[in-house]
């Protein structure tokens, strides 16, 4: 059964990220791309996000999740890319070659000519946040507990805690209410939100679910299943406070802990990670530092909106067919560095200043009033005033190749967020 | 046969009844069914190896660590001898990856170390210390074990602090999984006649003329006349049941810290532990080392920690921190980030600190296998074999079974095969192509053979323990619901009954809108 296949192209997930490269590659030209999702679908944990507030950049409107991958596996579909579901990646070498299984054909060795990572993340346990007690059944992430809902249709539990507040903590907080289960609170370890204000508004406010800021679990409770979880406030290096620890009776523990970028094939290929981001260096065209492996998405680091994993899909997908069609010969990069009020940048590099090149970026801390700029050697190429900037929302700022007109030979490229008064 | 559920009847009589299905009790059920096949073996959880068990470090120690004299040393060193015959038929990975006891400054106490010239501390380190240890391993039998220099340790294990001293490795120290092996035991005891009953707790048990007549469950009766007592933390209850006790287990916790093996394949080689010359806590439990598991996570532990609850496998924050700054000196700079899971096991420990085996002078046919802690997984070959003296002793029939085999089938593991191997399993069976864990490349196959085996697993840490779905670095986040539901099929149920660990644990409240119905 020894079956070699050598495509142009072998994009590994089909999620939004998988989906916008195999359909960017199409369009750029390529016309044997490969498509490889591990799950019975497509459009990776987009099925699962029934609620709204998707696609207003791309698509100018809001649509659901489902919606919002529909619209991309409908045009994949029409554009001929060879689609393996249910296929497994086992292993990638660092010369491209992608061994992957699946139920029908067993074994199939891939050589492609180009790569796409688009393995997106996954979300952090409770083992990852150090959260001491027993370990009984009803500790669930909210990804999961939403996959559960939405898709399986089945309750991980009745009388919920949340903790963390990130995204799909806040999104589940409010499924769980529509559900009828009750929400006990949402417990956040931070003196700020870790989601984006809207859903923060939307799915605790409106629902009368209580935030506590600067709080987290201390214990779980119970031996088989979950019968309290204890919760206390934190002082300023965010170590509980004992005098304000109190027990919380519930049958579940809901973490929205953090998501981390899921980069183990990326990393037994040999590609090199960025420690803050957790996904691969990348330059302009998300290429990383491996020959012909391109990456997009949220396995380079954890978008905000998904139309943003869409527009780095496009660019590595455009970028793979590049190197296919046009056997691009690598120039030596620049260094793009996150300055004041900056944590990271994706690109972390740039290779070519001959093109239209989007940053995307997150601040440290909230400011107001601030400009974020790009600097080339100390000499400002583009910018733009933000009324107020959070560290959970992502800063897209893009530089047209007319503003990197004259930053030829540029040996650093500068991402900073500075008080507004100093003119963008 | 194996039987499950709650229903089923449980044997009128049996020749003998062992109590907890833990490693001792199973090892001494695959030994006696080498003489005879009339053995019930009786466990109040709902998996075998489902309490202390489970949470040993998996570690076959030498019995260096051991006080000279001891019941404990000398099966323990007799034990770890007896390995590779022990497993050899089981088809349970066991490996001998040695053990690397470093000397540092502190190894020493302060009380001497503070009075004494740098120098002569320097030369006790590295002369006297290192042949002390050689010569206490000597005296309990172990051999193999050498000396190393500081370059030797750093060759061998790069990140040890650079503080060591002097080294001296015992090539003898060895892993298995304590679950793994402990299925695979009970497994070939009930292949070759012994019946297994979960869910089953001993009440009572009625001696009669000073003679064990009937072990009473909260499922029934059975008539039999050799009770072996190997009920771990429990086992100084069931021994007081016959009157056969005057002993007392004080539970003592050890927890554990495991590290995703992307990450920390290969940070130690050989277990990893420093040798302290002072501390109460080292008296009682070895203090713990860093090992690499056989599927090379990098593993911390264990803690000792004395408690009174015998259930209490909670970890606080204290005890995690406890661990990161102890091994924090060994291994500098570990990689902290990378814990994917704490565990904690607790431990059945007596007073004396020694197991207590043999057969009750006041109950006759009553023969307790307690107070096995720490090197109890090691020690169980030469338990099983010293239990089986006294059960012979006791009537059984010194001559072998003909028709015992002691062949355990072990089925496939996906991860562990070439694409050959795999391609050809596939073709045999599609479900070797449908990969359901991603963290730990397990298929649907796996899943449904440990669903079906010898002894079925019939929920989700069963299953887990088995195949290791879910034990990866997502922590069954993305395949926790498909096990479920594997399970549910498998075993002809509502999904919605599967439970991760029996009676209690139970992981859906129902399926959605049942609420919403529910209020109306």
């Amino acid at each position: 059964m020894n079956k070699t296949r050598k495509p142009e192209l072998a994009v590994i997930g089909a999620g939004p990220a998988g989906l916008g490269a195999a359909l960017a590659a199409s369009k750029a030209g390529l016309n044997d791309i490969m498509l490889i999702e591990r799950d019975i679908e497509l459009g990776g944990i987009l099925p699962q996000c029934i609620h709204d507030g998707f696609g207003s950049i791309v698509f100018k409107e809001v649509l659901t999740g489902p919606q919002y991958a529909q619209r991309f596996i409908d045009e994949v579909e029409r554009a001929n890319v060879d689609v393996r579901l249910r296929t497994m990646v086992l292993e990638m070498t660092g010369d491209r070659r992608v061994t992957v299984v699946n139920d029908r054909e067993g074994i199939i060795e891939i050589e492609p000519k180009s790569v796409v990572l688009a393995m997106g993340c996954r979300e952090r346990t409770r083992h990852q946040v150090m959260l001491p007690g027993f370990r009984p059944a009803g500790v669930i992430t909210a990804g999961a507990a939403q996959r559960d809902i939405n898709i399986e249709g089945l309750m991980p539990g009745r009388k919920i805690v949340i903790l963390g507040s990130g995204d799909i903590g806040l999104i589940m907080a409010r499924r769980f209410v529509l559900e009828g289960a009750y929400v006990e609170g949402v417990y956040e370890i931070m003196d700020h939100p870790g989601g984006l204000t809207r859903n923060v508004v939307q799915c605790l406010n409106d629902f009368d679910i209580p935030l506590h800021l600067s709080h987290t679990a201390t214990f779980i409770h119970g031996r088989k299943r979950v019968e309290a979880v204890s919760v206390a406030r934190v002082d300023e290096d965010l170590k509980p406070i004992k005098e304000t620890e109190r027990r919380v009776p519930c049958d579940t523990l809901v973490l929205s802990v953090g998501l981390i970028p899921e980069n183990e094939l990326s990393k037994h290929a040999g590609v090199e990670l960025d420690p803050v981001t957790g996904g691969p260096f990348v330059d302009e065209r998300m290429e990383t530092s491996v020959d012909g492996i391109f990456a997009c998405g949220n396995v380079v680091n954890v978008f905000d909106l998904v139309d943003y994993v869409t527009h780095s899909a496009e660019v590595a997908g455009r970028g793979a067919a590049e190197y296919v069609l046009e056997g691009r010969k690598k120039e030596a990069p620049v260094r793009v560095v996150p300055g004041r009020n900056v944590k990271y940048v994706v690109p972390q590099y740039v290779s070519d200043l001959d093109r239209d090149i989007d940053f995307y970026f997150r601040v440290e801390h909230p400011e107001r009033a601030v400009a974020a700029r790009i600097l080339a050697d100390g000499r400002l190429l583009a910018g733009k005033k933000h009324r107020m900037v959070r560290p959970p929302e992502m800063i897209k700022q893009s530089a047209s190749a007319v503003d990197f007109a004259g930053a030829g030979g540029a040996r650093e490229i500068t991402v900073e967020v500075v008080a507004g008064e100093e003119q963008a | 046969m194996m039987q499950q559920d709650k229903q089923s009847d449980l044997p009128r009589s049996a020749e003998v009844v062992v109590i907890g299905a833990g490693v001792s009790g199973c090892s001494v059920a695959r030994e006696v069914v080498k003489y005879t096949p009339d053995v019930v073996i009786l466990e109040k959880e709902s998996d075998v190896s489902d309490a202390t068990t489970k949470a040993n470090n998996a570690e076959i120690h030498s019995g260096i660590g051991e006080k000279y004299g001891t019941l404990k040393q000398k099966l323990n060193v007799r034990g770890n001898r007896l390995y590779d015959e022990f497993v050899k038929d089981l088809g349970v990975d066991f490996q001998r990856h040695g053990l690397l006891i470093v000397i540092t400054p502190r190894t020493l106490p302060e009380s001497i170390t503070g009075r004494l010239p740098g120098p002569v501390v320097n030369f006790l380190l590295e002369r006297i210390v290192p042949r002390l240890i050689l010569a206490s391993a000597w005296r309990k039998g172990i051999k193999g074990q050498r000396i190393l220099s500081r370059e030797e340790i750093f060759r061998m294990e790069p990140h040890v602090t650079r503080n060591a001293v002097a080294g001296v490795f015992d090539p003898s120290y060895g892993m298995v999984a304590p679950y793994k092996l402990t299925i695979a035991l009970a497994e070939n005891a009930v292949q070759n006649g012994a019946k297994l009953f979960l869910n089953t707790e001993v009440t009572d048990i009625r001696v009669e003329d000073g003679r064990v007549r009937v072990v009473v469950t909260d499922r029934g009766e059975i008539e039999t006349s050799l009770v072996v007592n190997a009920a771990g933390v429990f086992a100084d209850e069931v021994a007081d049941m016959a009157g056969a006790g005057g002993f007392r287990i004080h539970p003592r916790k050890g927890a554990s810290l495991l590290f995703d093996r992307d990450v920390t394949r290969d940070y130690v080689r050989s277990s990893v532990s420093e040798f302290r010359m002072h501390g109460k806590v080292e008296k009682k439990s070895k203090g713990g080392g860093a090992m690499p598991t056989l599927e090379g996570n990098l593993q911390l532990g264990p803690t000792a920690i004395e408690g009174d609850d015998k259930y209490d496998t909670s970890i606080s924050a204290d005890e995690i921190q406890e661990i990161f700054d102890r091994f924090y000196y060994l291994l500098p700079g570990f990689p902290r980030a990378a814990m994917i899971s704490a565990f904690s096991g607790i431990r059945a420990a007596t007073e004396e600190e020694d197991f207590v085996i043999g057969a009750s002078e006041g109950a006759h046919g009553f023969v307790n296998v307690a107070g096995i802690q720490s090197p109890g997984l090691a020690s169980a070959p030469a338990i099983a074999e010293m239990v089986m003296g006294i059960l012979h002793d006791l009537g059984i029939p010194r001559r072998r079974r003909d028709d015992y085999n002691p062949k355990r089938p072990a089925p496939p593991r996906f991860a562990e095969l070439d694409n050959e191997e795999r391609d050809r399993l596939i073709e045999e069976d599609p479900r070797y192509g449908h990969v359901i864990c991603r963290c730990e490349y397990v298929t649907e196959a796996e899943a449904v053979n440990a669903i079906h085996a010898i002894i079925p697993a019939t929920n989700m840490d069963a299953v887990k323990r088995r195949t290791r779905i879910g034990m990866g670095r997502c922590q069954g986040g993305f395949c926790h619901y498909r096990i479920a539901q594997i399970l549910a099929r498998e075993l002809g149920v509502p999904v919605t009954e599967i439970t991760k660990d029996g009676e209690g644990s139970w992981l859906f409240a129902g399926e959605t809108k049942s609420f919403l119905k529910a209020e109306r």
